[in-house]
């Protein structure tokens, strides 16, 4: 049997579903908007051993996670403030411990903790190490190094090292607004020290990739955002009317490798790499996300993804 | 436009060759293009070249013609220029689904007394996922209760419904007290209306509701070919390439109960009554008319529509080959003109053959 951990809302896991069912592959769903009733997760010199809603996980032999966690800390606690607080870090805790445990004797494809601890600048470090051509970026607390960086590129841009800001008070609401360029106005208004700002060189792209990777498996697609001034930046800010052109890509030998040497640095058996193609021919590696969607790739492309994720779990 | 960098199509944008004109297929926008054999030539031939090779291959007698070519294709958004070549893989044009019959027509008229829900249960068991109920001559309320009963209360695999049912007095008024329990209904279709009247989804539910004067009289009404049929999207044009368009993965119940690819086909594989659904999917003989393609069918075969089109096994121009073109369809690949099939005299004997009335068959 499988277990499932997803939102129920999840589009891509309803998919799978479907596919499991195909495939006759028996599977138990938990959704991460539910409280899911811990009986057990129990530690002896003998054994270990988990109950969920009243399901022993010994019969599990492999399980997708594919976004969220487990909810284990009953609705009724959820409303106490600062003890919500501390309960909900005790119970993170948990989550991961019992994440730990499951992954070193199943198949585990996905991660709650790879999720949360999703450091940008620890992934950049690994894609050099791997390798692959990484923008030239810093983080500064210091204006002047801001103006000494931003004096070597033509342009810079700016994004979150781990966090899309999103902070509302009675007084001001502050939104992501993804990745934007830094220009020298922007600059001349800060003071000469503020908190770590992540800046990087723009690259000028021929076109994005998004690869989204499960096991050894990589499903590659070009993203061609160019002619359109509104996606320049990040095609992420959405142009509805007329979706950018997104076609498979076949990656080059050397790039597959250098990736899939990457998952394995980065210990990431799922997820999805933002990479571009730049003007000047080069493959830059920019972020990866462990849980990044793959629907509109698989349906762009034909590539069947959630097909491919449930022979995953065929053999088990 | 660059003219000296090589050119690549968009893979999302699959042309399809005519027998006198082709199409670019925009799988990605959903929208169809017709061009000439000659530019379909060019792009099959000369994909990964740039512009001024192309025109040097023609002796640059044409340079003119290939340029305004190329400006098409890349206002459209169809081609692309890159040094890049070999990293861009065609689609592939691979179909597949999860499920072992993806819908089913179920026919009910006023004498049908077979058992619906044990359909319905067998259908949950195949995976089905959707679903087009039609009543024709008299709309049966009480079996369509027992459908959205079901439907309410077990997890079925089905995720879609259609209904098709003629107008009755208070229809409205029974519409809107049964829409609590229209969890999966998406379209519900009045036909014989004195009105023509659309209520879009609102609430919670997210049936579609249409009341239109048109009539329907039977499953006869099946079946024609219209432009405003044609699909150019991902899942139809690779389920045309590989299978039938209409037919494939469809399993359908007629009016008395009888198995059937669809209602309107002549051959029957038993009755629901004493035949078990899983049983008649693994018969070749049921699953033949799934892998009859457009590439097979005489006339389509040579269409530039043939992969964004549907199909219709049932009622063909030639009733007793089973690779005869869909009888209800007024195109020409050899004209490109459409024109009224129901008054075409060469159709006359098929028309005759199948009952079917020409006045009432509009195109
Ligand atoms: S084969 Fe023809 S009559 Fe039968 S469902 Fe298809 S279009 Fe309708
Ligand atoms: S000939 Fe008619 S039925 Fe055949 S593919 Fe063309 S439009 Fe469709």
């Amino acid at each position: 049997m499988i277990l499932l951990i997803s939102s129920k809302y999840d589009v891509s896991t309803n998919i799978v579903i479907q596919w499991l069912n195909y495939y006759g592959i028996v599977f138990l769903r938990l959704h991460t908007e539910e409280f899911s009733m811990l009986n057990y997760f129990s530690v002896s010199n003998k054994s270990i051993s988990l109950t969920i809603n009243d399901i022993n996980l010994e019969a599990i032999t492999g399980i997708w996670h594919r976004r969220g966690r487990l909810r284990n800390l009953p609705n009724s606690l959820n409303d106490l403030g600062k003890v919500t607080t501390y309960l909900k870090k005790e119970e993170d805790s948990l989550i991961k411990s019992i994440e730990t445990s499951l992954r070193t004797t199943k198949k585990y494809i996905g991660s709650y903790i790879s999720e949360i601890e999703n450091y940008k600048l620890d992934h950049l470090i690994a894609a050099k190490e791997c390798n692959l051509n990484i923008p030239d970026s810093i983080v500064t607390t210091s204006k002047k190094g801001l103006l000494d960086f931003h004096s070597k590129y033509d342009q810079i841009i700016s994004k979150d090292l781990r966090y899309a800001i999103n902070i509302k008070t009675d007084d001001i609401s502050i939104n992501s607004t993804g990745t934007f360029k830094v220009t020298d106005e922007l600059i001349s208004e800060l003071d000469d020290h503020f908190a770590p700002i992540y800046a990087q060189e723009y690259i000028e792209k021929e076109f994005e990739i998004r690869i989204f990777f499960i096991e050894d498996n990589l499903f590659s697609m070009g993203i061609f955002s160019q002619q359109d001034e509104q996606t320049r930046v990040d095609y992420r800010n959405y142009n509805d009317e007329i979706p950018n052109r997104c076609v498979p890509i076949n990656l080059p030998k050397n790039i597959k490798e250098q990736l899939l040497d990457f998952t394995r640095k980065v210990k990431l058996n799922t997820g999805s790499i933002d990479m571009i193609y730049s003007i000047d021919e080069h493959y830059v590696f920019l972020e990866v996300n462990p849980m990044g969607q793959f629907d509109w790739l698989s349906k762009n492309c034909n590539y069947y993804i959630e097909e491919a994720i449930a022979k995953e779990f065929m053999e088990l | 436009m660059k003219l000296d960098t090589p050119f690549k199509l968009y893979a999302n944008c699959v042309t399809v060759k005519g027998f006198n004109r082709s199409t670019i297929c925009d799988l990605q926008r959903n929208d169809v293009r017709t061009i000439p054999n000659d530019l379909y030539d060019i792009l099959t031939n000369h994909e990964g070249k740039t512009i001024n090779d192309i025109k040097n291959q023609y002796h640059n007698e044409f340079d003119d013609i290939i340029d305004e070519y190329f400006q098409f294709l890349y206002d459209n958004e169809f081609i692309f220029f890159t040094k890049q070549t070999s990293i861009f893989p065609p689609l592939s044009l691979k179909w597949s689904d999860p499920a072992i019959i993806n819908n089913s027509i179920i026919d009910i008229d006023k004498n049908s007394s077979y058992d619906v829900l044990k359909v319905l249960k067998q259908l949950d068991d195949l995976h089905c996922r959707h679903l087009e109920i039609r009543n024709f001559d008299v709309a049966r309320v009480d079996v369509l209760e027992n459908i959205f009963d079901y439907l309410k209360e077990n997890e079925s695999s089905i995720q879609s419904v259609e209904i098709l049912l003629p107008f009755f007095k208070d229809v409205e008024k029974w519409i809107d007290s049964a829409k609590h329990k229209f969890l999966r209904v998406s379209f519900i279709r009045v036909f014989n209306c004195p009105f023509n009247q659309n209520i879009m989804p609102s609430g919670n539910t997210k049936a579609y509701i249409m009341y239109t004067k048109q009539h329907y009289e039977s499953e006869l009404c099946c079946g024609k070919i219209s432009q405003n049929f044609f699909a150019a999207n991902m899942k139809a044009f690779t389920e045309s390439v590989n299978h039938n368009s209409c037919l494939n993965k469809k399993l359908s119940i007629d009016k008395n109960g009888n198995i059937k690819n669809c209602p309107s086909m002549q051959k029957g594989f038993g009755s629901v009554n004493d035949t078990q659904l899983k049983d008649i999917v693994t018969d070749k003989d049921f699953t033949k008319v799934w892998s009859i393609t457009k590439d097979q069918i005489l006339v389509c075969k040579d269409c530039e529509f043939r992969h964004i089109c549907t199909d219709c096994r049932a009622y063909k121009e030639n009733p007793t080959d089973e690779f005869s073109k869909p009888l209800k369809c007024g195109y020409s690949p050899y004209t490109n003109e459409w024109e009224d099939w129901s008054i075409n005299p060469l159709k006359k004997e098929a028309i005759t053959y199948y009952k079917l009335q020409a006045d009432t068959e509009k195109p």
